[in-house]
């Protein structure tokens, strides 16, 4: 639809890397389309806020970005879509600030449905098609780098998990598909690539595993690099490790280990060890010493003892994960956790997460001080009083004083010292020119 | 476990009639459903809800994979919030069916060549009889646990030399104690795929035995329902 008069969109997002990318695809359609994007303080005539469910904490922030992006753009259509969306529907659907709740699978159509409104049509979103791979390749991006989805939904029912509900079983992407789709983000000018989707270590398409699709990815021509999600441990085979040799292949994973407890593994319905976990991160650092493993831990699941938290410390010195993104555990209504017993009080999964926070802080500071010295290759995402910022190759942040230095420019940095609180440490360097 | 809220999956297209309930135990009992557009895995699971409901939970299968009709074991918990319901429940009413899930069970063509030990606590056997009844050449030894007699579910169908109870609350089984003391005192082939079903307690006792015996992980498989 060609717009008369130009329509503004403001978008929310909430979670995780592939909502990211899914509003990142919205924001291609609206604004080739000829919407203006602009802050949602800015009168838009749209929202939408792109909602996520993982967590009781991320209900309540999407519930309350809901409310306070309803009340700022007071005659705008608000759409609400996203992990919540599904899990809540009716209710969302009840509320008399939203104009629209749209589940994930539809999601990709919200310009058709948005269109339709303002062109006086009468639309509900039910009547929208149901496909979770229609988004077009990112083009106009709130961000630097891009997703590329490969996969969605997912059917492990791990017991404290409600994404299976909310996304639906695991659907692959065809390779075709995937890697048309590289090809455009890398011809619309991205420099690095984020593989993404649910669980993606599950893809399979016909013959073709995980493994194989990243390698076709890799051989795609042009001058990016390409980063993984976060990876479940048990989704891929031997030849996975050999690819990071390939240059484009960044050194980094967020591989998700959850528990260093087997017990604790198995409640979780988790299908791997912490031996097979083990396994995995030795023959990595074998090949590629410095490679650096992150991960998310869920404390206090249900019926962890001290013992059981113990060994999630030791596992946590042992694979020396340079960033911990830690989960107190809270109930998910419908899923199976919430119905196991020796839920444990709050206070002990304080205590707990903030003993693992201080493991996390130690091993990052270690982790980035052993790149001192060493030179990354810094994709720029952000320049600001003439400090440029981004990542290296291992996703540490960066920054360094280079003069004309421009955003999504690749420059070499030698590290120099590491600098920031704690917690939110960089290392700081000079560009080699 | 679920509430019902999928959206992938046409609503008259999910709801399956059941057609017949077999009673096995005071509290354990099958339930019969028409296969109609089902193609499965044997091990794999599907989830049941009953229509009009709002949450549903995981069954494996328990029928083989070319059968008529599409079956689950199950065992009704007390104070369980959904299987005291699906136990009221008549011939004739509808149960929605979503699936089938999973990566448990066999791959196809594995059947054939490998030696399997398959270990079950209560209705984790379910998984198994379906493997069994879609492989009737299959290499395989079954331990059930269980408390008592009573529990060796439709266990006529074993082959009597490859089947073993036991039974830990009485003498009854072929051994008598928990499974994994029968374990302790067992020996396989180095190439034995094991595969386990039923609460994780046992499948994490079960797992230090096995890896304790020198198997590798890998050569592991579990189904952990709660
Ligand atoms: C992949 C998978 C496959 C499963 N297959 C089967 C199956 O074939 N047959 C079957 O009977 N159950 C099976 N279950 C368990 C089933 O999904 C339910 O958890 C069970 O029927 C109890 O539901 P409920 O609502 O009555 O109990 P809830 O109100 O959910 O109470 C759950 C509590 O009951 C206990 N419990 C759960 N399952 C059992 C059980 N089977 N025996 C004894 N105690 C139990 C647990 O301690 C749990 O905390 C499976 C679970 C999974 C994850
Ligand atoms: S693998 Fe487990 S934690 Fe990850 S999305 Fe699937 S169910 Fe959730």
């Amino acid at each position: 639809m060609i717009l008369n008069e130009k329509k503004r969109v403001a978008f929310k997002t909430l979670g995780c890397r592939l909502n990211q990318y899914e509003t990142d695809a919205l924001v291609t359609d609206f604004s080739q389309a000829g919407y203006e994007l602009v802050d949602y303080n800015e009168s838009p005539d749209v929202v939408i806020v792109n909602t996520c469910t993982v967590t009781n904490q991320s209900d309540h922030k999407s519930r309350s970005v809901i409310s306070q992006t309803a009340r700022k753009a007071k005659n705008a259509v608000v759409v609400v879509t996203g992990c919540m969306a599904n899990n809540f529907k009716e209710k969302l659907e009840s509320q008399e600030n939203i104009t629209f709740v749209v589940e994930n699978s539809r999601k990709s159509s919200i310009l058709t449905l948005v269109d339709a409104h303002f062109s006086g049509e009468i639309a509900h979103p039910d009547q929208l098609p149901q496909d979770v791979f229609r988004y077009e390749p990112v083009k106009k991006s709130l961000h630097t780098r891009s997703a590329v989805k490969i996969q969605d939904g997912c059917d492990n029912f791990c017991t404290f998990c409600i994404i299976p509900m909310v996304r639906g079983n695991a659907v692959s992407r065809p390779v075709a598909d995937v890697l048309e789709s590289i090809r455009k983000t890398v011809e619309n000018g991205f420099k690095e690539i984020v593989i993404t989707g649910v669980n993606i270590g599950r893809y399979s398409d016909g013959a073709t595993r995980f493994e194989d699709l990243l390698a076709q990815i890799l051989e795609v021509p042009g001058d990016f690099r390409v980063r993984i999600s976060s990876l479940e441990p048990d989704g891929f085979g031997p030849d996975f490790v050999k690819l990071f040799a390939h240059p484009k292949l960044m050194p980094h994973l967020h591989l998700c280990l959850q528990s260093g407890s087997d017990k604790t593994l198995l409640r979780m319905r988790r299908m791997y060890d912490v031996e097979q976990f083990r396994k995995t991160v030795t023959q990595f650092r074998a090949i590629y010493a410095d490679f650096n493993f992150t991960t998310d831990i869920i404390v206090g699941f249900p019926g962890e003892t001290e013992e059981e938290f113990g060994q999630t410390l030791e596992a946590i010195k042992e694979f020396n994960f340079s960033h911990i993104h830690t989960f107190k555990y809270s109930v998910r209504k419908g899923t199976r956790a919430e119905r196991l017993e020796n839920h444990l009080p709050e206070k002990v999964k304080t205590e707990r997460s903030l003993q693992i926070r201080d493991l996390s802080v130690e091993n990052k500071i270690d982790y980035f001080n052993s790149f001192i010295g060493k030179t990354q290759d810094v994709l720029v995402e952000k320049v600001a009083h003439g400090v440029a910022s981004g990542y290296g190759e291992h996703y540490i942040p960066v920054r360094f004083k280079l003069a004309g230095a421009q955003k999504n420019a690749i420059h070499k940095v030698r590290l120099l010292e590491r600098k920031g609180d704690d917690e939110n440490s960089y290392l700081f360097g000079e560009a080699v020119l | 476990m679920m509430t019902l809220m999928r959206h992938d999956h046409e609503t008259d297209e999910s709801f399956y009639k059941i057609l017949e309930i077999r009673h096995l135990t005071g509290n354990a009992f099958s339930i019969r459903l028409p296969k109609a557009r089902f193609a499965f895995k044997a091990g794999q699971h599907i989830s049941l809800g009953i229509v009009g409901g709002n949450q549903s939970r995981e069954y494996s299968i328990y029928s083989g994979e070319n059968e008529e009709n599409l079956e689950v074991l199950i065992k009704e918990v007390q104070n369980g919030y959904f299987t005291p319901q699906l136990r009221r429940l008549k011939i004739g009413r509808m149960l929605e069916v979503h699936g089938p899930f999973g990566k448990f069970g066999m791959e196809p063509g594995k059947a054939e060549k490998g030696k399997f030990v398959f270990i079950a606590s209560g209705t984790g056997i379910a998984p198994f009889r379906s493997i069994i009844r879609t492989y009737p050449n299959i290499d395989y030894r079954l331990i059930h646990g269980v408390k008592t007699l009573e529990e060796a579910y439709d266990s006529h169908e074993y082959e009597k030399s490859r089947y073993v109870l036991c039974t830990s609350r009485e003498k009854t089984g072929d051994y008598h104690g928990r499974l994994t003391g029968y374990l302790k005192t067992c020996t396989f082939a180095p190439d034995t795929q094991f595969d386990l079903c039923g609460n994780s307690e046992m499948i994490f006792d079960a797992l230090e035995i096995l890896k304790g015996k020198g198997f590798s992980r890998d050569q592991i498989h579990c189904e952990v329902y709660f």
